[in-house]
């Protein structure tokens, strides 16, 4: 008995310790501006956007992809310098949707309890925030100091965020940009994004293509920011789903080539780079497959083993 | 050499005196080519499109279901050139590609997982659009529903009807095909048949090119293997079967739209099937279920078993839109037992 307490004891002063060791406090300051995001390649344009960014002046849509280890205080304060109201939610991690108004700030305080890929967003004014660019991610990393993508969960020898959404240029960003009011009943996206980007870009950005060695695994997170389905089809491996909107699952894992992602919908896949050569992951719905009708310059990146 | 090599390890477990079973490993050398292949909808209008065809016969929609089983190789071979489908001819002329750069076809085992040199992809490893030969050695685990279709500017050619189902079967000690759907015993069926869900913006069919046509999707017909199948009195697929026997249904979406897979008995009433792989894998766990979400690129192997009093099922898509999930239209199978 006494020597159970004892154990449970130095266990418990064993976990503050770590605790201590690792536990941070990470202050981050985002500004709502407005900016525009410009598609390169054949079928590309420029959009006016709103976007939350951490450098003043310089516009990122997607946001700044925000990093914490799991017990870490993050205190966000959003800054908007923008003439009208947004606010600023972290899916499942913050519950605060009050308007900011322009010219005022607001702070986030939270304990990032939970490793996992989160989704922040503008939820104000009928998806048209969101629409304009105003999302971003939260990647909250094992608290035990390693690569794995939870304690004690599966390892991963390098990471990508892929942060998904459409844009529909004639119909949203345009009316906005013009001070109209937008039909939000009809939306047509004729622009698909992964991290900001048509594929023409996102074929070679080191932020969304799978690159590395044989026998490395890439940890992928995925967070839908946009108002349409993507499904993500995956050459040269199957993944292993590990989370679906936060859920984690249990081994053995479910493996996939296609991995669907509702609208606000998050998920967590592993890919083993498991034999050489140079393999598309593209989504695999019609339209979603260009930039206004240009092929191969929607949502697309590689996958690249060497 | 394989030949020789097998018979070397023949040989070596024979003397060891080990031996139970032998897997004959297959080789299936398959040509398939591409036609034209005109369709009236249900409303009357006609639809042009490209469909794969096997060596020597008529297209179809969707194209030929090619087999393989585990451990065989799959020679796929497209020839776009000369007698290979009915009618013979020059199957890359009249009509049937695009101007560069998305002239000619290809082949996509979609799922397959092989190597850049066999995926179809002429983006990433120089497949000749004009004709080529794909090779894929499916592994025990690989057992159960891919699909292949065409990579090349494949926003256009899968709509033009250049997909079919792929699948993999397990295969018993003399070599034979097993009836079930992967290697797991408790897979076992009396009846299988094969959906393909698919949908059809007729634009897409007379646009070419990098044009705007693209940038938006607005289907106008909706498919399971081929038919419309509005109605459950005009089923696009029917399947008739005899009571308490299982039956298993590969479901196969290439389509370009959300859709919820049903089982309907005839009071409408959702019937319960087992869900045993998804996208060609088993699932850690088979799962029963009522409904079943199928979204663009996905393949699910379900089971059911049958009433022991006769009656009729309906297998059916509530094909739904990607941004709220609003319907377009469900298209029905039947099973009759």
């Amino acid at each position: 008995m006494i020597s159970n307490i004892y154990k449970s004891m130095m266990l418990l002063a064993l976990l503050v310790m770590m605790g201590a060791a690792q536990a941070a406090t990470r202050n981050i300051t985002l500004y709502i501006t407005t900016g525009t995001v410009t598609v390169n390649g054949t079928g590309g344009a420029s959009m006016s956007s709103w976007s939350f960014t951490d450098v003043p002046g310089i516009p990122k849509t997607p946001g700044l992809v925000v990093n914490a280890t799991e017990g870490d205080l993050v205190n966000i304060t959003v800054i908007n310098n923008h003439n009208r109201a947004h606010n600023f939610m972290i899916q499942g991690v913050t519950t605060d949707t009050t308007a900011i108004a322009a010219g005022q700030s607001r702070v986030y305080s939270f304990t990032a309890s939970t490793a996992g890929t989160y989704l922040y967003y503008d939820t104000l004014n009928n998806n048209i925030n969101r629409e304009m660019g105003m999302y971003g991610a939260l990647v909250v990393a094992a608290s035990n100091g390693v690569s794995t993508v939870w304690t004690n969960g599966p390892a991963f020898t390098f990471q990508r965020t892929w942060i998904l959404s459409e844009m529909d240029k004639p119909r949203w960003n345009d009316v906005v940009a013009a001070g109209g009011t937008v039909n939000t009943s009809i939306y047509k996206p004729n622009y698909f994004l992964i991290n900001g980007r048509g594929g023409f870009d996102g074929m070679h950005s080191a932020d969304t293509t799978i690159e590395g060695s044989v026998g490395q695994t890439a940890l992928v997170r995925i967070v839908n920011a946009g108002q349409f389905s993507h499904s993500l089809h995956f050459h040269g491996n199957h993944v292993q789903v590990l989370s679906i909107n936060g859920v984690r699952r249990a081994a053995p894992f479910y493996e996939v080539d296609v991995i669907s992602i509702p609208p606000l919908g998050t998920a967590e896949v592993l890919y083993y780079l498991n034999q050489p050569g140079s393999y598309p992951m593209h989504i695999h719905t019609a339209q979603m497959e260009t930039s206004n009708g240009v092929y191969l310059n929607g949502v697309a990146t590689m996958i690249t083993m060497h | 050499m394989k030949i020789f090599k097998n018979t070397v390890l023949l040989g070596a477990l024979l003397a060891a005196g080990c031996i139970t079973s032998v897997v004959y490993a297959a080789t299936i050398n398959r040509t398939m080519g591409v036609r034209p292949y005109s369709k009236v909808m249900s409303d009357g209008a006609t639809v042009q499109y490209w469909a794969y065809c096997n060596s020597g016969s008529a297209p179809s929609l969707p194209g030929p279901q090619v087999e393989v089983g585990v451990g065989d190789t799959l020679n796929l071979t497209l020839q776009l050139t000369g007698p290979t489908c009915m009618g013979g001819g020059t199957g890359g002329g009249g009509g049937m590609q695009e101007p560069a750069p998305y002239n000619g076809h290809t082949i996509h085992m979609h799922g397959a997982d092989v190597p850049t040199s066999e995926d179809g992809v002429p983006e990433t490893n120089g497949n000749l659009v004009n004709g080529d030969t794909y090779t894929f050695t499916p592994t025990a685990n690989m057992a159960g529903s891919m699909m292949y279709h065409c990579h090349v500017h494949t926003v256009k050619h899968l709509e033009m009807g250049m997909y079919g189902a792929l699948v993999v079967r397990p295969k018993d000690a003399g070599g034979n095909f097993l009836n079930q759907i992967t290697t797991n015993a408790a897979t076992a069926y009396d009846y299988v048949q094969t959906y393909v869900f698919s949908t059809v913006d007729p634009a897409y069919h007379t646009a070419i090119g990098d044009s705007p046509v693209f940038a938006d999707y607005n289907p106008k017909y909706f498919m399971i293997s081929g038919k419309e199948g509005k109605t459950t009195a005009a089923p696009a697929i029917t399947l008739a079967a005899a009571k308490s026997k299982k039956v298993a249904l590969r479901l196969m979406g290439i389509h370009s739209v959300n859709g919820t897979f049903t089982l309907k008995n005839a009071s409408g009433v959702a019937q319960p099937f087992t869900i045993y792989t998804q996208d060609a894998r088993s699932v850690p766990t088979p799962q029963t279920v009522t409904t079943l979400d199928i979204a663009p690129g996905q393949r699910f192997d379900i089971m059911f078993t049958t009433p022991s009093t006769t009656g009729t099922w309906y297998p059916q898509m509530l094909y739904k839109n990607i941004r709220d999930g609003g319907a377009f239209q469900t298209t029905y199978g039947k099973v009759t037992f």
